[in-house]
């Protein structure tokens, strides 16, 4: 079962590593342009 | 709370549609029979096709994109920010369904990695992406980039078909089609389901990341111009005060 969760595991943790800094570079370069 | 620009509530719909699909896709993919041939591995059916077709999809967008830029009726600048919103999700994607396959192939096949047409083709597919993202950072004026980066991206999409039918044209260790949509499917109905769930929530997941990268891409260029501006601005400043 090992080599599934390590599937899983990573697919959603790339998927919301790359939202967060998705997200803190939107409101990033909003702050800025205010 | 102060809400992102980056966010509307048709984009908050997307986010929460794709988060629920995503879910509804890990619990019925890891609660999935095991099977004869390869046991519990056979888990990962409803991740990995998905991840796959969002890949594939992405790399379609760019090139769409692409072409819309090119063709002088339908030139605007949002279709080169939409070609390369989608580019960076397809070399992600991309990246993902090489690691997930090879998750998959280590204990099936007994081997990370094999130098077969549509591992090597996936891996190829990553290598156009990422050079195309390269490209779409070399400075050049606006104009010139996105003509630079549209021309690539139409010869990087051809790999996409060539690598779907990969499987079909050449003998690999891969097996066949996940998926051929003919009565003679063999997929038990769990799988199926599990699968298609897969596809629906990779390609919410793409849809809700692509409209936050094209709105931030379309941040960063507003920055860009308004640094170029004020740059242009502080010279004139300083030729006027050398000129009296």
């Amino acid at each position: 079962m090992g080599y599934v969760w390590a599937g899983y595991g990573i697919t959603l943790a790339s998927l919301a590593a790359y939202a967060v800094w998705l997200l803190r570079r939107a409101r990033s370069l909003d702050r800025r342009a205010r | 709370m102060k809400r992102s620009t980056t966010s509307s509530g048709l984009t908050i719909s997307l986010g929460i549609a794709a988060a629920v699909a995503l879910a509804a896709t890990v619990t019925l993919g890891l609660t999935l029979p095991r099977t004869v041939e390869q046991a519990e591995y056979s888990r990962l059916i409803a991740i990995h096709p998905g991840i796959a077709w969002t890949a594939y999809t992405a790399a379609v967008v760019t090139a769409l994109a692409s072409l819309l830029w090119l063709l002088p009726r339908t030139r605007r600048p949002s279709w080169d920010l939409l070609a390369g919103a989608s580019a960076e999700l397809a070399a992600l994607f991309t990246a993902l369904m090489l690691v997930t396959g090879s998750i998959w192939g280590r204990p099936t096949w007994g081997v990370w990695w094999v130098w077969d047409a549509r591992l090597t083709l996936s891996a190829l597919m990553l290598a156009l992406l990422l050079g195309y993202l390269a490209i779409r950072r070399v400075p050049a004026e606006p104009e010139v980039r996105a003509k630079r980066s549209a021309m690539t991206a139409l010869l990087a999409v051809l790999v996409v078909p060539v690598n779907h039918f990969a499987v079909t044209w050449w003998r690999t260790l891969h097996q066949d089609r996940s998926l051929d949509l003919t009565p003679e499917d063999s997929l038990d109905g769990a799988f199926l389901g599990a699968m298609a769930l897969g596809f629906l929530a990779m390609t919410l997941v793409y849809a809700w990341l692509c409209v936050h990268r094209f709105r931030v891409a379309r941040l960063e260029e507003a920055r860009e111009e308004a640094f170029l501006a004020d740059a242009i601005e502080e010279r004139r400043r300083e030729a006027e005060a050398f000129s009296t």
